[in-house]
């Protein structure tokens, strides 16, 4: 996977900020307050304002994650742009501005936790919020575990996607993505397999 | 000591005429020299042979036994006992930056958070790769990733290693940083390996041909025997 869509995704950039040193639920409760805000209060100043106040937790958690805050406009402006017209076609050019910089803002701040937290304690998290399916029989790390799978797999079907995109251009095919569909999904499962021979070789499915 | 008491694999065979593919024929074995190269050409069986060792593969007849521990009714504790290094790392790193994929293997014997980080940077120091610590698996060089992936299998502590074709994926100054880290570990190592010269450096050669033991001996004797069966034509493309 390229640089750029792990820098879409919010691939962990290292640091000792303050944004980096808060502690996880505080980065929760920013984002749930950013994207319920947004929600209720559907007026510019309020779009605008936790936009600008992801801009500034981008800026104080440092260069590299600063870096990262336009990524999603370099490579989904068109997504917005649609949703901006639309918006301002059926409702009003104000209310676009509103709902768009909203929206944008509350998955600022979903990417600034991906941004500035590793992953390992993105499943501490996890593990500590999931200890209640103790009661029921499950297991907490089992279930963080195959959290950090399915993010871990994100970034390999993006790779394999960039590859057969390649494949297909060199040998001067279309890149239908229906073409590219089966042999993904074969692609997909053969990483599913490997991933469970090195799970099992590493004894990590023993201990879950 | 490893032992393979007429231990081999059969499958369903794809041809409707044949009722089973052997993909490894039953041998009896026991490994346990220092370091043991397994060679033979690409679907020789090679692969099956050492993922019997840690019950990655379970054998259709006989059995596997490590230290003592039958891989099909004491699977966990032979995979404490083994670690397993594949061709290409990244099917093997799990997590996204490098400490924190040394600390998974750590997770079960150090319970303790800091502890653990501090464990994984003492292993990732003993290769040379404290410098990596903070990187992304995916920024690394394809050196730099396979030597993780064997930290983060050393960090177990496990005293026998399997690495499958280790440097197959590597550029030659890589291929040698690999050879030359195996070289030096303590554990017991069984590798698969196209690289004839690192073949030739072992203890002990076995050589896998149509799913059989063809030779078994001295590793420089084993890597003679492949080159005349290529050569006759026993062995082609």
């Amino acid at each position: 996977m390229s640089a750029s869509h792990r820098m879409l995704l919010g691939h962990y950039q290292p640091g000792n900020s303050i944004v980096h040193r808060a502690p996880l639920l505080a980065k929760y409760l920013l984002v749930l307050a950013v994207s319920t805000s947004v929600l209720l209060w559907r007026i510019p100043a309020i779009g605008l304002g936790a936009l600008f106040l992801s801009l500034l937790l981008f800026a104080v958690a440092g260069k590299r994650v600063l870096r990262a805050w336009a990524a999603p406009l370099r490579q989904l402006w068109w997504v917005f742009a649609i949703l901006a017209v639309h918006q301002s076609l059926i409702n009003s050019p104000v209310f676009a501005l509103t709902l768009v910089s909203g929206m944008f803002a509350a998955i600022q701040c979903g990417r600034l936790v991906l941004l500035t937290t590793t992953q390992a304690a993105l499943l501490a998290g996890l593990e500590t919020a999931a200890t209640p399916v103790r009661f029921f029989g499950g297991n907490p790390e089992t279930i963080a575990l195959a959290v950090a799978l399915m993010l871990r797999s994100i970034p390999a079907i993006a790779t394999s996607v960039q590859g057969l995109s390649d494949a297909a251009k060199a040998r001067g095919v279309a890149r239908n993505p229906a073409v590219l569909a089966a042999p993904l999904v074969i692609n997909t499962v053969a990483y599913a397999q490997r991933t469970a021979d090195a799970l099992a070789a590493r004894g990590i499915m023993d201990r879950n | 000591m490893i032992r393979f008491e007429n231990a081999g694999l059969s499958v369903p065979a794809d041809d409707p005429q044949a009722s089973e593919r052997v993909v490894l024929a039953p041998c009896t074995l026991a490994l346990g020299e220092a370091r043991i190269a397994v060679i033979g050409a690409n679907g020789s069986g090679k692969s099956t042979l050492l993922r019997m060792i840690n019950g990655l593969v379970l054998p259709s007849t006989g059995s596997v036994n490590v230290r003592g521990f039958d891989t099909r009714s004491k699977a966990k504790l032979v995979r404490q006992n083994v670690g397993f290094l594949f061709t290409d790392p990244l099917s093997q790193l799990v997590m996204p930056i490098v400490s924190e994929d040394v600390e998974l293997s750590l997770k079960a014997s150090i319970k303790n958070h800091d502890l653990r980080r501090e464990e994984a940077l003492r292993v990732l120091d003993s290769l040379g790769l404290r410098h990596l610590a903070q990187r992304s698996i995916y920024d690394l060089s394809g050196g730099e990733r396979q030597l993780v992936a064997l930290c983060s299998v050393l960090a177990a502590g496990q005293n026998i290693l399997v690495a499958d074709e280790p440097t197959t994926l590597l550029d030659l100054a890589n291929n040698e940083l690999l050879q030359r880290t195996i070289d030096a570990l303590e554990q017991q190592v069984i590798y698969a390996t196209h690289d004839l010269d690192f073949a030739a450096s072992a203890d002990r050669g076995l050589l896998v041909k149509d799913g059989r033991i063809a030779f078994d001996g001295p590793a420089p004797a084993a890597v003679e025997e492949y080159r005349r069966l290529v050569r006759s034509g026993s062995i082609s493309a």
